[in-house]
């Protein structure tokens, strides 16, 4: 992956840098947004780290720019404001998502994973397949090695968000986000309670457990037997 | 400031009171003097008409006996002025411009009846009437008449009341603005000092005016339930920080606790791995308590009510309590829901959804591990009532009305995960929506009834 990183705050961003260097990612890294603004029209990125709260702009106003100057590049902010309205604005000028400050980097990852593969799978693509799982989006129905799988709506968009980022770590705040539209985390074990009802259909009739649980982050979907 | 200001106000209208009187005494004066002369002139044209007439009828001789002149009497100036003086009046006939008898003076006459000031040395300035008549024969007749003395005293007399008026009503006008100024200010004055004193103990001591000024008395009430509204204000305040300090020393000292035995433990990486693990637990916790004390602001800022729409919150209730339903099933509890469908109401559909899942997690949270817990929803006449209860065990008689408060917890140890903060976003948002809450009394567990609007106050 290459990716642009937006940070005026050097401890953050010497904590993303490292992340990313851990997962062999090309960092560019500009503390400014009018040096982030060139390199990002200059340079195709897969994905763009901007920091909502920048020195002389709003990165929100920074945001609208490139898209208006047509960079197609997916946007993650990150911010210290943490309310829905904050986010939405955020994505209504043009960011792909938005992540609050402060973050365990295994949820920016995650996320940054799922945005740079967002491109090539196209949101109407009609069926998902992820090894013998197959679901079709059509019928809302689900198979896996043939054999149909019952699921609860909430089930069903749990396992649809997954298919769509396979092997990829898909955290708690992420399914609370695209299946339930929560901007609040609420206390209780809402995600863990459906995840587990989906593994005792998906997981527990067949061989091994395609959704796998990423101890203190999150799950992880995927194909093959083997890890 | 407040004496500033009121004795620039008091003397301002005191002077111009006093001038306006001042100006009108005089003004009634002038006009008196002016009718007394219009009536001396009056009379005197009269005279002239009689003198007239009596010459035509029974000639020059007869005048001049009522004069009592001789025929060829004439006065030189200086007795001429003395006669004026003594006599009041002064005559001269005049034959072909020749004076025949009366004064040879050297003041000036009109052809009409007309006042005339004139400078006659010791005496200084004397006002006359003066006329001069043609008769016949080429005659003429020149007359003047001093000023009558009755009306020049009245006249000195006009002038020396204004006079008085003005040396004697001064110090009074003066008195009565020192009065004013006293009055005025003396009911604000001891306001502000007691609003200096408040300023020191804003919480007990109240402001009191003794003054039947309504609008003084209503400025220190309402400065009294703004006093009333600071205290609250900062009680909460106060109820806050603690809060806060004790949500957070909680954690803050377990996560201590983990850094030094992961000093202890370094050697160990399966026993370090718990121990950062459950450090960022409770880190995880600390973090919580600062989001959802944004969001708490965030509601209570009112931000969201320009987003409101009108929306179906069967629809929400119903998806949440599917979500819910496995969630009270995992944990032994029966969860009972009954929504009416189609109901609507006017509100931000993302913190109704909160207000909802806060209310169960409240459940989950706090009522016994096998406990009846119930959503439901039905249509009342403007509003949709929600209601979220659970059969126990409740919520202790004498807490019930702190449980919106902040950071309350009935678990005074901070034992269990979670701040007091639940239950006060759902007060929040419920005002934010002009939502009417309250927890149900005499029930065996918390049982809380949410109406919340229909329709938006304002298209009413």
């Amino acid at each position: 992956m290459h990716i642009l990183l937006v940070e005026d705050d050097p401890d953050t961003a010497e904590f993303i840098c490292a992340g990313l260097a851990q997962h062999n990612a090309r960092v560019q890294h500009c503390n400014n947004a009018e040096q982030a603004m060139l390199s990002a029209s200059a340079t195709a990125f897969d994905v763009i780290i901007f920091d909502r709260l920048l020195p002389n702009m709003d990165g929100l106003d920074a945001v609208r720019v490139l898209r208006a100057s047509k960079v197609r590049t997916p946007i993650i902010m990150l911010t210290a404001l943490s309310d829905t309205a904050d986010r939405v604005a955020g994505l209504e000028a043009g960011a792909d998502d938005y992540l609050v400050k402060p973050f365990a980097f295994a949820e920016l990852y995650a996320r940054l994973k799922a945005l740079a593969r967002r491109q090539p799978l196209r949101a109407d693509t009609l069926e998902l397949v992820i090894g013998e799982l197959r679901l079709n989006r059509t019928s809302r129905r689900v198979y896996r090695a043939g054999q149909e799988i019952e699921l609860m709506p909430k089930e069903y968009q749990i396992l649809e968000y997954m298919m769509q980022n396979p092997e990829q770590l898909i955290t708690k705040t992420m399914l609370l986000e695209q299946v339930w539209g929560f901007s609040f985390d609420p206390k209780t074990s809402l995600v863990q309670t459906h995840v587990s009802r989906l593994r005792n259909k998906l997981d527990k009739p067949f061989a091994f457990d395609m959704i796998k649980t990423i101890r203190g982050s999150g799950y992880l979907l995927t194909g093959s037997h083997y890890d | 400031m407040i004496n500033r200001y009121h004795l620039k106000h008091t003397a301002l209208l005191g002077g111009t009171l006093w001038a306006t009187l001042l100006l009108l005494l005089w003004f009634t004066g002038q006009l008196l003097v002016w009718q007394d002369k219009q009536a001396q002139q009056h009379e005197f044209e009269e005279f002239l008409g009689e003198i007239e007439s009596a010459l035509e009828e029974h000639g020059l001789e007869h005048v001049l006996q009522e004069f009592e002149l001789e025929e060829d009497e004439v006065w030189p100036d200086s007795e001429a002025q003395t006669h004026l003086f003594d006599e009041g009046w002064l005559v001269a006939l005049f034959k072909q411009e020749r004076l025949l008898l009366g004064a040879n003076t050297r003041l000036t006459v009109a052809s009409t009846p007309q006042w005339q000031s004139v400078s006659l040395g010791e005496e200084g300035n004397v006002e006359l009437l003066s006329a001069s008549v043609n008769l016949p024969d080429d005659l003429q007749l020149h007359y003047w008449q001093k000023r009558d003395e009755l009306h020049t005293h009245r006249a000195e007399f006009y002038t020396q009341i204004t006079h008085w008026f003005a040396l004697l009503s001064l110090p009074l006008i003066l008195a009565a603005i020192a009065w004013l100024q006293y009055k005025r200010t003396r009911t604000l004055q001891a306001l502000s000092d007691q609003l200096a004193q408040v300023a020191h103990s804003p919480d007990s001591k109240r402001t009191d005016v003794s003054t039947s000024n309504p609008d003084i008395v209503a400025l220190s009430l309402a400065i009294n339930r703004m006093l009333d509204e600071i205290t609250r204000l900062h009680g909460n305040l106060k109820t806050m920080s603690v809060g806060i300090a004790h949500d957070l020393k909680t954690p803050l000292s377990r996560i201590s606790n983990r850094l030094q035995s992961m000093v202890q433990d370094v050697d160990n990486p399966a026993i370090l791995e718990g121990h950062i693990d459950k450090a960022n637990n409770e880190l995880a916790q600390v973090i919580n308590t600062f989001n959802n004390l944004v969001r708490l602001n965030a509601i209570e800022s009112g931000k969201h009510i320009q987003g409101f729409k009108t929306f179906d919150l069967s629809a929400l209730i119903d998806e949440l309590a599917q979500s819910y339903q496995p969630v009270f099933e995992d944990s032994g509890r029966r969860f009972e829901v009954s929504i009416v469908p189609a109901v609507h109401c006017h509100g931000d559909r993302d913190l109704l959804g909160q207000l909802i899942c806060n209310l169960l997690e409240n459940a989950l949270e706090h009522s016994h591990s096998d406990a009846h817990v119930w959503l439901r929803l039905q249509n009342h006449t403007d509003s949709a009532l929600l209601q979220v209860g659970d059969d126990g065990p409740g919520i202790p008689l004498g807490d019930q009305p702190k449980v919106f408060d902040k950071f309350y917890r009935a678990d005074i140890s901070r034992g269990r995960p979670g701040n007091g903060l639940g239950l006060s976003i759902v007060r929040a948002i419920c005002d934010v929506h002009k939502a009417h809450l309250c927890l149900l009394e005499q029930q065996p567990g918390a049982v809380f009834n949410i109406e919340i609007p229909i329709r938006s106050a304002r298209s009413d």
